[in-house]
């Protein structure tokens, strides 16, 4: 295999996972009708064409890890029974090629105890680039936002390097980071077929990535994440000014009026 | 000094508890796992990003939907179910004790808050509405309850069974006046909107940012208005005899004529004034601010005591010094300002 299939790779490990998440979305998308909210804690599974010769691990919140073996071309991050963050890190040698995917994947559970900077700050593959924060627990990330990223080699921050952001949507922008190995990107409003005021529970993948020569050896690496529509897409801060102006003068009122009421009390 | 009294030493306190629980996170951390107790008995907000804590509402309400819920609808084992309910009782148990109500007068930043929109009145001149009626206290005292077995416990777990559509999953934190403001005080405009996605969310997001509103205003004239409904001070009430804080009474003949504890106190709870016979009169809506045992003129009739130990107690000379610096404070402001100004230019001769 040639350093061009990371291409293929890459494309698979960017489809949406195919887990209970997903389901109860589309359900929730399609029906009308309330669905129990049970799912969200269910295994995800990843599409992967390609992955002769890759390893992959899956790294826990405690940073214990294991390796997967992909079934017909999925991958898929177990249940580990524990919640907060998990990493799924999928990596090729070719000799003087190295290319790393990773994705941290939020999973539901016992509480883990642990904290997430843990799982970030712990080197994965030698040239990494680690969320700066990773969205809290329970959040995620969504177009409009900017979130920072930093990139490392062997654990030292890389100043002054280029990355690039890519999403499934299209959009690609590349920024160098800061003295402090950082950059902050802006995830882009690019989800088609909008409606402002409707909701839109589509989410998409955003990967940054770069590469990094040291000697002989070509290091690429991707971090890939999912991503959803801002809400401010069907939440509007100027109505919600509105109606707090109202509730002020109905208080305002109210309160003239109890006045009143004692008085003649 | 003359003028650091227990309503200064609290007003100090409650200042630095909003500027770190609001804030802290800076300083704790980011992630939840870096939150103080993740259970805080008082309004700190989850959807501050920059907090040093939560409350306990928000784990309760998501624990009903995606715990005991789901638990519930799928026929699983009830006990592990309620699990995580417990702990998280537990642990705002084990916090409430040390303090008792006293997470809201002395902690909760949305608390700290009406006070400071009550002294902002107050700076301004506006005129202040002295103490509730009875009957209107009696009416609206039992609304937390509502709130509190409604969106706290009953709708989120009506949700989890699938009965409810997900938006009701934590109707409560939709409505809180702290996420509001906290997030607000962070310079983040994200979570005052109208949420246009369906009819539950457009319900609940004007219902928000009008109660935020209504909020503003009568804090600016009354003491304590959100506190009044406030689910948390009811969810204090269940547990108020555990806490080693406690307010106490030692009724005295001329407790009958006086009142003025009751005046004081901006909860409204005319029964510190008519209980003759209680010892612990840490009523249900008292949120342990004190002010009623600054304003008892009899000697020891009324304490905070910790425990057995007496912290402060009521006394005839602290009383009139508390009185008069309360005058004073009371007569400064701008509307009397202006009016001095005016009558003083009136009478120089032009
Ligand atoms: S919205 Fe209110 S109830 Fe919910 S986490 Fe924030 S302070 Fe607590
Ligand atoms: S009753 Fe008032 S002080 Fe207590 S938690 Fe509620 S808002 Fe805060
Ligand atoms: S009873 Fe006393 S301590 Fe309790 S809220 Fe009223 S004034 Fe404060």
């Amino acid at each position: 295999m040639k350093p061009s299939n990371l291409a293929i790779m890459l494309a698979t490990l960017l489809l949406p996972p195919t887990g209970a998440v997903v389901a109860e979305e589309e359900q929730n998308l399609k029906s009308k009708k309330p669905a129990a909210s049970h799912g969200h804690r269910g295994a995800k599974t990843f599409h992967i064409d390609n992955l002769d010769g890759a390893k992959i691990t899956y790294i826990q919140p405690d940073l214990s890890s294991q390796t997967i073996t992909p079934v017909m071309g999925k991958v898929t991050m177990p249940v580990s029974g524990v919640d907060n963050y998990h990493a799924l890190v999928v990596e090729k040698d070719w000799g003087d090629h190295k290319e790393v995917i990773i994705r941290y994947q939020y999973m539901f559970g016992r509480p883990s105890k642990q904290n997430p900077v843990r799982l970030t700050a712990a080197q994965k593959s030698e040239f990494e680039i680690v969320p700066d924060p990773l969205p809290r627990e329970h959040y995620r990330y969504h177009s409009q936002q900017t979130w920072g990223f930093l990139a490392r080699y062997q654990g030292e921050l890389l100043s002054n390097h280029p990355l690039t952001l890519t999403t499934s949507n299209g959009s690609e922008q590349t920024l160098y980071t800061d003295e402090h190995g950082r950059v902050t990107f802006q995830i882009p409003d690019d989800f088609p077929g909008l409606t402002e005021g409707e909701r839109s529970k589509q989410t998409a993948q955003l990967t940054i990535s770069g590469e990094y020569q040291q000697s002989d050896t070509n290091h690429s690496t991707q971090l890939v994440a999912d991503y959803r529509v801002n809400p401010s897409h069907w939440q509007s801060t100027e109505l919600g000014l509105l109606v707090l102006g109202i509730g002020f003068l109905a208080g305002g009122y109210l309160g003239q009026n109890l006045k009143n009421r004692d008085k003649k009390a | 000094m003359s003028t650091l009294n227990l309503s200064v030493i609290r007003k100090l306190v409650q200042i630095s508890a909003f500027v770190f629980f609001v804030y802290g996170g800076l300083i704790t951390g980011y992630y939840l796992e870096e939150k103080l107790s993740g259970a805080l008995p008082a309004l700190s907000c989850a959807y501050d990003f920059q907090g040093s804590d939560l409350c306990t509402l928000i784990p309760i309400q998501h624990q009903m939907d995606h715990r005991l819920g789901e638990t519930i609808a799928k026929g699983g084992n009830l006990l592990m179910g309620v699990m995580p309910t417990l702990i998280t009782l537990g642990t705002f148990l084990v916090l409430f004790v040390i303090l008792n109500k006293a997470f809201c007068g002395w902690l909760c930043p949305l608390g700290t808050f009406q006070e400071l929109l009550q002294m902002i009145g107050q700076k301004i001149g506006l005129q202040r509405q002295e103490s509730l009626s009875k009957s209107l206290v009696a009416k609206v005292r039992p609304v937390k309850w509502f709130i509190l077995v409604l969106l706290v416990f009953g709708f989120p777990l009506l949700t989890g069974m699938g009965m409810l559509n997900h938006d009701l999953g934590d109707p409560f934190c939709k409505i809180c006046p702290s996420r509001i403001l906290t997030t607000l005080a962070t310079g983040s405009t994200e979570q005052l909107h109208v949420d246009t996605a369906n009819a539950t969310t457009i319900t609940l997001t004007l219902f928000a940012d009008f109660l935020f509103g209504l909020m503003l205003a009568l804090g600016l004239t009354l003491r304590q208005p959100f506190c009044r409904i406030c689910p948390m001070l009811a969810l204090h009430a269940v547990f108020r005899k555990m806490g080693l804080l406690r307010l106490i009474k030692n009724a005295s003949p001329r407790c009958d004529r006086c009142g003025l504890c009751a005046k004081a106190c901006p909860m409204d709870i005319h029964e510190i004034h008519t209980d003759m016979t209680s010892r612990n009169v840490t009523f249900e809506d008292c949120t342990l601010c004190g002010r009623c045992v600054e304003f008892c003129p009899d000697k020891n009739v009324l304490q905070l005591k910790y425990a057995f130990i007496p912290l402060f107690s009521a006394d005839p000379q602290y009383f009139k010094k508390r009185k008069k610096a309360q005058t004073n404070w009371e007569k400064q402001n701008l509307i009397a300002w202006f009016g001095n100004k005016e009558s003083k230019r009136r009478a120089e001769p032009s």
